[in-house]
């Protein structure tokens, strides 16, 4: 079993670099576009770098907590959880930066919608492929080196072990948690880091370029265009990849820890039936590669059509409905055999199926209604429109409203996944919608990654100068990849929601008194006053990281302005257009904010759970997990839906509405646009992953702060 | 070498320089060290004709620095300027926006426009700034504003363009206008009434100072300048030819989106 996983994820990378290669040996066009290209590769790379230098030093501090504390197999799961991460994540940017140029050129050189949409998501796919192979590859290799070798997932070993400083845990539940860990801090850098870079640059390249000095969206004479591509690829390439690698790890990990717990609170469930339990979220995410490969697959040798947004929904669909089908035959393939009631299985074999296909239809559905609110073609996103006739305020009070109102139904859907998902296989089943939602994520992250590599391709078509025609390619697929990156955000909250629930109920599980080798969950109790006032802290910790985090788009957005007004000023010869402008310091502002700034957001999901576990517990951190999720996950719908629908209905107005570009609606529309922003691609996406590594982080620290808090010495 | 331009909006100046049109245009717009953003219309003329203006002080003065950067402005008069100068005098005009890109139209013999709707709506540039509406084609307007003398007000000579008119059915779908017809549109629809139903209501000034809303984006057939009983007429390009032409004067314009 385990070796078709390792292959399938190998296959998943071998696939990632025919692709690599396959764009990288096309043609990068004029020396213009080459340079061009060249600025923006050598910004992300810098930035990538010296993020990586920074995480580095994290990550080798944690990784020797954790050999200490816990095991020395957690810390190389973590390391191993880590590489992985920022291999994919690498990767992923390098290609994007390489594809962006031959995209361009392929415009250029062929005037065909298709072929160019085909070569942007032969570049995109790299990232995808990179995130399923990499995620997996690791994952199996910490099951088959610490589970199998190791004998962790030995029955004898699926039980409290208590180590040399008296903490018990059960050892595979640390070893699988802390390679989630180790993607979790690499995704928590990544978005937090690459979302205040890119979002600094944006603000800064529009804010001066745009509305001062009035030249268009990435014309080569603003100092910050360039910065403003490289913040594409490190936030929505690097940073999307980990994030949903991350995702997509902590679903499958919370399955197989819900699993080891299931055995430890039940000892009459046979240990065959619990090794299949382990490893069928791998085998499931290994068939849900091999779909998505055929999506992509399908998508690169078939004649593509002039409608791109319907040429990247067949590539999604085939890739769901092949994950559909294979994930069944493996549900009951794996489980026929089994004596089921005992694990509360409502639909035998076909019950983690029947959960994983609630996770894919919710998540398609959370996607739908996140493209509701967000895209100008519904009225949400027109009233906001509308509303900018009437000034600035309106824009942003009726960007409010929508963004609110859009809250209540992913909720009421991934309430019902949840209820659904419970009925028929327990919290497995919780689980198994999570892994669902993610079982496609190679081609989902794909088309994801399109978006930005489009997005680049349009901005060197711009700097190039090519011709119109080449620029309304890039534009249109531009376009597109608006709208499929508001659907994937809808995904990756969903899918953030079920996989941190899951590591929830594990962390419920992952307790143990003294030499006790089996037990039950912990029970919260809400009127508990810890147990209260965690939840109240809990609720109020993502408000704080979110201003952090917009405090720290505002002051590096602040900086970018401020350079960008000396350059014009010092030089006048940069907006005739007869000297060049200085792109590398505008580069540096955005690297050096995003870098300073990252900081403290990324230590307080990491040390929340830590600070309150020593002080007040295992109840206070549980309150505390069950706050900040539920007041994440409105807060990320919210950011998310509200950011894009201000956005889409500033191109709305653009698009020749309430008076068009350069109209008063305009004004106010851009107004709306630049607010939402940092909402909809900093905070937003940094929330989803403040869940997963709080949740993480109490799981695998559980087992201590339970033993040793001040609240219970004082108590003593 | 030496040129000459008559700058007609946002003042009315006539200025020698050595840059040249493109140049210059992105000069005025832009200024030097002073970080302005500015829209600017101008047009070259030849010059050197009649006494009107000092010439002479121009060749003496616009000259290269000692460094040898070239001068980019000698202004030789302000205000006043186009009721000196004879229509064939002028070159080709250029229309500069906000962040220095230039736009030359040059001359076509004046044709009525094809759009011809029974009624026009007509920006004026110089010498004074109204946005009016007008039972009369542009031609027959320049002449009833110039040589009407029946009515109490004329001038000597006068520069504008019509406007695109808007379907006022479709309120939403308005294409890229800008803030043009962005309020009182009632009014609008009123003034356009009157210059339709009442014949001896021949203009209806429907704003009298409209500089900060005009835009490239509302300009219809082209731009006029009128002087005595001549015209001439620039013609604006369409779309289509704007794209082949220069893109990125109309990106810049807000044309293109």
């Amino acid at each position: 079993m385990i070796g078709f996983v390792i292959i399938v994820a190998i296959g998943a990378v071998v696939f990632a670099s025919i692709n690599f290669y396959g764009v990288k040996r096309k043609d990068a066009g004029t020396d213009e576009m080459q340079q061009i290209a060249s600025a923006i590769q050598e910004g992300s790379k810098a930035f990538l770098v010296l993020e990586y230098s920074i995480i580095i030093k994290v990550a080798i501090i944690i990784a020797i907590i954790l050999g200490v504390v816990v095991s020395l197999p957690s810390a190389l799961a973590f390391i191993l959880g880590a590489t992985m991460s920022a291999t994919a994540g690498w990767i992923g940017m390098n290609i994007a930066t390489i594809s962006n140029v031959r995209v361009s050129n392929e415009a250029r050189q062929t005037k065909s919608l298709g072929q160019t949409l085909r070569v942007a998501f032969r570049g995109g796919s790299v990232m995808g492929l990179c995130v399923g192979g990499f995620a997996l590859l690791g994952l199996a290799i910490v099951y088959l080196v610490f589970g199998l070798l190791f004998e962790q997932v030995a029955p004898e070993n699926l039980l409290f072990h208590t180590n040399w400083l008296g903490i018990s845990d059960i050892p595979f539940t640390m070893t699988v948690s802390s390679y989630a860990l180790g993607c979790s801090i690499i995704a928590m850098f990544n978005r937090v880091g690459g979302g205040i870079f890119t979002k600094a640059a944006d603000m800064g390249a529009d804010l001066v370029g745009k509305t001062e000095a009035g030249i268009p969206e990435d014309d080569p004479r603003n100092p910050a265009t360039i910065a403003d591509n490289v913040g594409d690829n490190v936030g929505d390439v690097a940073g999307l990849g980990s994030d949903l690698l991350e995702s997509y790890v902590g679903a499958l990990v919370s399955a197989m820890i819900l699993a080891s717990y299931i055995y430890f609170s039940n000892g009459d469930i046979p240990a065959s039936l619990v090794a299949k339990l382990i490893y069928v979220p791998l085998l499931i995410a290994a068939v849900g590669i091999i779909s998505s490969m055929l999506g992509i697959l399908f998508l690169l040798v078939k004649k593509v059509s002039s409608d791109p947004h319907k040429e990247l929904n067949a590539a999604t669909f085939m890739g769901a409905g092949l994950t559909i089908i294979s994930s069944g035959i493996v549900s009951h393939l794996v489980f026929r055999s089994e004596e089921l009631t005992t694990i509360h299985f409502a639909l035998g074999s076909l019950s983690p199926w029947v959960c994983a296909v609630l996770g894919i239809v919710s998540g398609i559905v959370i996607g739908r209604i996140a493209e509701y609110y967000t895209s100008y073609d519904y009225k949400p996103t027109q009233k906001i429109a509308a509303a900018s006739l009437e000034g600035a305020a309106l824009t942003i009070t009726e960007g409010m409203s929508v963004g609110m109102v859009s809250v209540i139904a992913p909720v009421l859907v991934l309430g019902f996944a949840i209820i659904a998902a419970n009925a028929v296989a327990g919290l497995y089943g919780v689980a198994m919608a999570a892994i669902g939602m993610l079982s496609f994520v190679t081609v989902t992250v794909s088309v994801d990654t399109f978006g930005p590599i489009a997005d680049n391709a349009g901005g060197i078509s711009e700097m190039a100068k090519l011709h119109p025609d080449v620029r309304g390619i890039t534009d249109k697929l531009d376009a597109v990849g608006n709208t499929t990156a508001a659907i994937g955000k809808g995904f990756a909250i969903g899918s953030a929601t079920l996989a941190a629930l899951s590591l929830f109920s594990s962390y419920l599980y992952a307790q143990a008194g003294e030499n006790v080798v089996h037990g039950s969950a912990m029970m919260l109790n809400m009127v508990n006053p810890l147990t209260l006032v965690g939840a109240l802290v809990g609720a109020a910790i993502p408000y704080l990281f979110s201003g952090l985090l917009i405090e720290a788009v505002a002051n590096a957005a602040r900086k970018m302005v401020q350079e960008v007004r000396r350059q014009f000023k010092a030089d006048p010869g940069i907006i005739l257009g007869t000297s060049l402008p200085d792109y590398k310091t505008c580069i540096s502002i955005s690297s050096a904010g995003a870098l300073s700034e990252m900081r403290v957001p990324a230590l307080i999901s990491v040390a929340t759970p830590l600070v309150c576990g020593f002080i007040f517990g295992a109840e206070f951190v549980g309150g505390l997990l069950i706050g900040t999720t539920l007041s994440s996950v409105m807060l990320a719908l919210y950011t998310a839906n509200a950011g894009g629908a201000w956005d889409n209905g500033k191109k709305y107005v653009e698009d020749g509405h309430y008076g068009g570009k350069g109209s008063n609606a305009h004004k106010a529309a851009v107004v709306g646009d630049t607010v939402g922003d940092p909402l909809k691609d900093t905070v937003g996406p940094s929330l989803d992953i403040l869940i997963k590594i709080m949740a993480i982080v109490s799981l695998i620290a559980v087992s201590i702060f339970s033993k040793y808090n001040l609240f219970s010495l004082l108590m003593k | 070498m030496l040129y000459y331009y008559v700058v007609f909006s946002p003042i009315e100046a006539l200025i020698a320089s050595q840059l040249e049109p493109r140049m210059f245009g992105s000069y005025m717009a832009r200024g030097s060290k002073k970080g302005s953003a500015e829209r600017l219309m101008f047009a070259e003329i030849k010059g050197g004709f009649a006494d009107h203006f000092d010439w002479d002080y121009a060749k003496r003065k616009c000259v290269s620095r000692p460094d040898g950067t070239l001068k980019h402005s000698l202004y030789l008069s302000i205000y006043r300027v186009i009721e000196h100068i004879p229509l064939e005098q002028y070159k080709d005009i250029y229309l500069v926006t906000k962040d220095g890109s230039t736009l030359g139209l040059s001359q076509e013999p004046y044709r009525r426009p094809d759009n011809w709707a029974g009624y026009g709506l007509y920006k004026e540039h110089c010498p004074v700034h109204p946005f009016i509406a007008s039972s009369l084609e542009p031609k027959a307007l320049a002449d009833y504003i110039i040589n009407d003398t029946e009515k109490k007000i004329t001038v000597p000579a006068i520069i504008f363009n019509d406007v695109r008119r808007i379907d006022f059915e479709e309120k939403e779908k308005t294409g890229n206008i800008g803030s043009m017809f962005d309020r009182d549109l009632d009014h609008l629809i009123d003034c356009i009434h009157a210059v339709q139903n009442h014949e001896d209501k021949i203009t209806k000034t429907i704003d009298r100072s409209f500089d900060s809303k005009f835009t490239y984006q509302i300009v219809d057939n082209g731009f006029y300048i009128a002087r005595g009983k001549g015209i001439l007429f620039y013609p604006m390009p369409s779309g289509e030819a704007l794209k082949e032409l220069d893109y990125d004067w109309g990106k810049s314009a807000n044309i293109f989106s």
